[in-house]
């Protein structure tokens, strides 16, 4: 299951968006891989390093893998993180 | 084995007799042992045990940070922890382990791998490799904590010997199994000096790297008066340092030997140091530096706190004057309910009579409406208030003007209340210079030395380059003490003393020449300035002032107040 989707947050995948994009990460069963848009290498989401190691900016798109039973509730929660403006409380 | 002294500041006028142990709370990894000695399951076990801390303690830091400051600001904690348990790093850490290192060497490496790669990302990722540093850190110290020394429950008669020791160290010493204490760094009004005096103990600052050389185990007497610490003391020493210990408290007030009356009282924080004042003889409290009741809480204390503390205090001495000094806060003593600004150097900024007057108004008004009621108490006739960092006129009437409306109010509301004898601190080079203008206002000053000294020599407290530049023995700050006593002259205004200077047994006699009729400072050297204050003759203590503010150097001060002795 593979969704593109643009980041929001001002911060880009960093700070609190990235801690809590890998935090809810973590709270799947579902394997779920990340990476640039416009690029093959994928990084694990449930690594706060190697999320936050991407540099993902904000405005650019972002390309999410996930594989499992509930792969799907995981990609809404995480699309839901990275289109939220301002990361929640 | 001979004897040997090494020497740095004494910062309590007393000695101890104990056995050296050595604190070294960051002390550089070991060399790792050969891989075929490190049992690798047994080092699994520890970082596992270690990471679980670790996150106990960013939790912890996390919810007070949360409380504290803020949501926003915690969030760091979060990623910590994430750090943390990161696959990567634990794997990595995983790997160093069973390739034949133990846990901290590996959490060292590992960590260290990515820090690098974070910070040649540049940038923002520089931040993450702070980040990184830090949860680094803080694994490696959880993991040395077995072998590291627990201050907390070291051997009777411990000499603990530091680089330098923080207030979560100090928080931690046990002062009943501690013999004193002696710190390569410091100087006397670092934190460590401080808490010495305030707890009693021997202690001996800033006697720099020759220290290292003192081993664990060692035998040493730490003179904390000369500053002398002697390494493997003949006994003849010891006893004389034993006996040294046994300090004469005098329970009555002490007049010169000509008997001019000199008060000699207690500087507190907070009514846990009342006991201790009591104990050393103070007469009275010459200065209660209220801020305390104020810091380490949630909300400011209300009125009926307060007017119960001050009344506490006047009721612990016999008679005594007990001088109240009102809220001083600033940017430099971080208080979590009040918006304290941000500012670039706290003490020129907005702290002290400058807040109670400003954003501080309805602190203060609370304050002064527990004090005005204090003074209606039954011993209230010997309550005293004064104002902090004054450095004008206009603000001496103005707080002036808040006590008395204040009154009216209280009057109005039919609360019984009375003004105190009303003061102000003198510790503003301004304050000094216009001492003329501002005796006609006031019943006393309470001349400052610890910020007198900061500002007349333009050198910050508590930093080290210039503690030679900030010493009280600077021609430039006696002459200051000097121009504000003289400025009393004919006025109904009495000149008393408080801060480091006021205890230092070695400047009583300049001290009373100098025409300072009160004396304040921590309870811990009360009985050495009585002791001081008894053997003093009125006219030479003046001949030696005289001399004294004639010296054009430090050096020549010291010299003359030396060769007096």
């Amino acid at each position: 299951m593979e969704r593109t989707v643009t980041v929001v947050p001002e911060d880009g995948l960093h700070a609190r968006p990235a801690s809590q994009f890998v935090e809810t990460a973590n709270e799947f069963d579902a394997d779920v891989q990340l990476g640039r848009a416009d690029e093959d290498d994928l990084v694990p989401a449930a690594s706060m390093l190697a999320v936050t190691g991407l540099g993902v900016g904000h405005d650019e798109s972002v390309r999410l893998v996930a594989e499992g039973d509930d792969a799907e509730a995981a990609l809404d929660a995480l699309e839901d993180i990275l289109s939220t403006p301002e990361a929640k409380q | 084995m001979t004897e040997r002294t090494l020497s740095g500041i004494g910062v309590t006028p007393l000695s101890g007799v104990g056995t050296v142990v050595w604190y070294r709370p960051d002390a550089d990894l070991p060399e790792p042992p050969a891989p075929e000695d490190v049992d690798a399951e047994a080092e699994l076990a520890r970082f596992e045990d270690a990471r679980a801390a670790a996150e106990d303690e960013l939790e912890a830091e996390r919810e007070r940070t949360a409380e504290r400051v803020g949501e926003e600001e915690a969030a760091v904690f979060d990623a910590h922890v994430q750090f943390l348990n990161d696959p990567q790093i634990t794997d990595g850490v995983t790997d160093a382990i069973e390739g034949g290192l133990p846990a901290e060497h590996a959490v060292q490496e590992t960590f260290s791998e990515f820090v690098e790669q974070f910070e040649n990302m540049g940038g923002r990722m520089g931040e993450r490799a702070d980040d990184l540093r830090d949860v680094r850190d803080r694994l490696v110290r959880v993991l040395a904590d077995g072998e590291r020394v627990d201050l907390s429950s070291l051997p009777e008669g411990s000499v603990v010997v530091a680089e330098r020791l923080t207030p979560s160290d100090t928080a931690q010493l046990d002062p009943e199994r501690v013999a004193g204490f002696v710190t390569v760094t410091g100087g006397r009004t670092s934190h460590a000096a401080i808490f010495a005096r305030s707890l009693a103990l021997p202690a001996i600052v800033g006697v720099g790297e020759e220290l290292q050389s003192v081993e664990d185990g060692t035998e040493v007497v730490v003179d904390g008066e000369s500053g002398d610490l002697v390494v493997d003391p003949t006994d003849e020493r010891k006893e004389a340092a034993a006996a040294a210990a046994d300090v004469d408290v005098r329970h009555e007030s002490v007049e010169t030997a000509d008997g001019v009356d000199i008060e000699v009282a207690a500087n507190i924080g907070t009514l846990a140091d009342l006991g201790p004042a009591v104990d050393r003889g103070a007469d009275g409290v010459g200065l209660f530096r209220t801020e305390f009741l104020f810091l380490d809480r949630e909300s400011p204390p209300d009125e009926d706190e307060q007017y119960e503390a001050y009344v506490e205090a006047l009721e612990s001495f016999d008679g005594g004057r007990v001088v109240v000094r009102t809220l001083d806060i600033g940017g430099d003593k971080p208080v979590p309910y009040l918006d304290l600004p941000d500012e670039e150097n706290p003490f020129l900024g907005e702290r002290g009579i400058r807040r109670s007057l400003g954003p501080d108004a309805d602190l203060f008004e609370t304050q002064v409406r527990a004090l005005l009621r204090a003074a209606a108490s039954a011993d209230g006739a010997n309550l005293s208030v004064m104002l902090p960092l004054v450095s004008t006129v206009e603000e001496l009437r103005a707080g002036r003007e808040r006590f008395e409306s204040v009154a009216a109010d209280l009057d109005a509301e039919g609360v019984a209340n009375e003004l105190p004898e009303f003061g102000i601190m003198v510790e503003t080079p301004a304050a000094a210079f216009m001492a003329d203008q501002f005796a006609p206002h006031v019943d006393f000053f309470s001349i400052g030395t610890n910020d007198l000294a900061q500002y007349v020599m333009a050198a910050e407290r508590g930093n080290e380059r210039v503690s030679e530049l900030g010493d009280y023995r600077q021609p430039a700050v006696l002459r200051a003490i000097d121009a504000t006593v003289s400025a009393t002259e004919g006025e109904d205004c009495w000149v008393g003393m408080c801060g480091e200077m006021a205890g230092d047994p070695a400047l009583t006699e300049l001290l009373v020449g100098l025409g300072l009729g009160e004396l304040s400072m921590s309870a811990v050297t009360v009985p050495q300035v009585k002791a001081a204050v008894a053997e003093t003759d009125t006219a030479d203590a003046r001949e030696l002032a005289e001399r004294v503010l004639q010296a054009d150097t430090k050096a020549e001060v010291t010299e003359i107040l030396t060769l007096d002795q």
